[in-house]
């Protein structure tokens, strides 16, 4: 029993001493890559600094302004209320332009007529600026919902139906042949051999769409709404309160970094589970 | 009665120089119920068009194909790779073909046990060697029950030794489910160990020089002198009409 005994504990504590060697490496490589990102903020921050100081001028506020601003619009609420109407936009907006996106680019993919037909109007809108679908919108919507949401579709549905398309053509044709011959249906298609073949060109294409959406939506919100982190960011330019400015691009962009790592990397490593336990 | 027949087939392929070639012309071939029918040819002949067109996958420009009663039968195929969904594991891989076929998916796990693979069902087909990912697409063809098997070139990708395996492996499942099949290989021993008929294709477009008849019931024993006489035979046949 004293053996027993002995044996077991040597057990446990061989077990928290592995246990502690891979906590360590989990926090070794955790630093490893976070730890660049963070020296490259704080020298941005220190430069910042040290460029207000030097030209002591309102047009470039100091580290404490900038920190002053971004308490007043967190503490007030109205950072949450602006960034919230942008982000609800951009939400429609990607539902519209992913929608379009995945018929033209299945329509493309797999038709070459549509692939011709719709050749143009992807290159057209690919080099389009985000600038000319705000500008249009608000000219053919005026002050609605609908201009931020059809701006956004337009703007990032070519580059996501390029995506989609390239996916799709990228599907390996054997498999899609063994889908025929077990006579998968439809639907089982899409979720056993479509969805997940072009998930990587999906995520992708959706990164970038969300990118670009903000990009467009800011520019909506500057010209033709009165809500909205674009609406915020015009009356800084305005009043020329700089700091505001500053404060606002920060703030949206944390949720921008929020999404992007909370949200998309979550999803993707999530669908790609398989992938890390094939090399299992 | 047949559980498959080539009725006056003629398939046609229009090559990128947008030459013509006639691949099949008035073929005509049948499969009785449980018999498995080997077709060796020498390569580009048209043997893989045969089981395209058997399944679907290419139209014939005339003739047909026909399968016992009319209705669509429950087709099971393996290719010469496994053709497996990466990101599903391989019991998944088997039971998506069943629950097409309508049929219970608990028996995914019977056949991949069947097979040698019972306890790696959650296993992804990467993580698998070329032999067992090509068991598991083995089980899926039977796992369905299926009325006709398609077999093409199933086990020309692996080595000798898993590639016997294997063959040993699909005479107990042709056993145990009886189906009717066609099995295209360049390896006329193992057509001549696993066929009841031996179909010798030759010229072009494609015609039949020759049927050897196995009769030799199974289980057969692998290392019996009798099919190697026979590969004898098929071999010397297709290097007289390769000229």
């Amino acid at each position: 029993m004293a053996l027993w005994t002995e044996t077991a504990s040597g057990r446990l504590a061989r077990h928290q001493e592995r246990r502690a060697g891979i906590d360590a490496a989990r926090l070794r490589a955790l630093a490893a890559r976070v730890l660049p990102g963070l020296l490259f903020c704080a020298l941005l921050a220190a430069a910042w600094q040290a460029m207000a100081i030097r030209s002591a001028s309102p047009l470039v506020p100091d580290l404490y302004a900038i920190g002053d601003e971004l308490k007043l619009i967190l503490l007030s609420g109205e950072a949450y209320r602006q960034i919230g109407a942008t982000l609800g936009r951009i939400v429609l907006g990607l539902l519209l332009g992913f929608v379009v996106a995945l018929a033209v680019g299945l329509a493309s993919a797999r038709n070459r007529f549509a692939r011709s037909f719709f050749e143009p109007a992807l290159l057209l809108g690919l080099t389009v600026p985000g600038l000319v679908w705000a500008l249009l919108c608000v000219i053919w919507f005026g002050l609605s919902l609908k201009t931020s949401v059809v701006a956004i579709a337009l703007g990032i549905a070519p580059a996501l139906a390029v995506s989609i398309s390239q996916g799709i053509v990228a599907v390996d044709p054997q498999l899609v042949e063994a889908a025929h011959v077990y006579r998968l249906r439809f639907w089982e298609r899409l979720r056993y051999l479509w969805l997940p073949a072009i998930l990587p060109f999906l995520m992708s294409g959706m990164r970038l769409a969300f990118s670009l959406a903000w990009k467009v939506v800011v520019l909506v919100e500057v010209f033709g709404l009165s809500s909205g982190v674009g609406y915020a960011l015009n009356t800084g330019f305005i009043s020329q309160n700089v700091a505001a400015v500053v404060a606002w691009t920060l703030a949206f962009s944390v949720v921008v970094a929020a999404i992007e790592y909370g949200l998309f990397q979550t999803v993707e490593r999530r669908l790609t589970r398989w992938k890390r336990k094939s090399l299992v | 009665m047949s559980a498959l027949r080539f009725e006056h087939v003629d398939k046609t392929f229009v090559r990128p120089s947008g030459e013509r070639e006639a691949v099949l012309k008035d073929f005509s071939l049948e499969v009785a119920p449980g018999e498995l029918v080997a077709i060796v040819g020498s390569s580009g002949i048209g043997k893989s068009t045969l089981l395209h067109l058997a399944a679907g996958l290419e139209q014939p420009d005339a003739g047909r194909v026909a399968f016992t009663a009319g209705r669509a039968p429950r087709l099971g195929m393996v290719f010469q790779q496994p053709r497996l969904f990466d990101w599903l594991t391989a019991a998944d891989n088997i039971a998506v073909a069943i629950h097409t076929a309508g049929g219970d998916v608990a028996r995914a796990q019977e056949m991949l046990t069947a097979v040698g693979l019972g306890k790696y069902a959650k296993s992804y087909p990467l993580s698998l060697s070329g032999g067992q990912r090509q068991r598991v697409a083995l089980a899926r063809a039977f796992a369905i029950q299926p009325d006709v098997v398609l077999l093409d070139e199933p086990f020309s990708a692996l080595d000798e030794l898993t590639a016997r395996k294997l063959r040993l492996q699909l005479q107990e499942l042709w056993l145990d489910h009886a189906p009717s099949g066609i099995l295209v290989t360049h390896n006329t021993l193992e057509a001549a160990f696993l066929a009841d008929r031996v179909v010798v294709l030759g010229g072009k477009p494609a015609r039949i020089e020759k049927i050897v008849d196995v009769s030799e019931a199974r289980p057969r024993n692998a290392d019996n002198s009798f099919y190697f006489d026979l590969h004898r035979d098929i071999l010397a046949t297709l290097e007289r009409h390769a000229g």
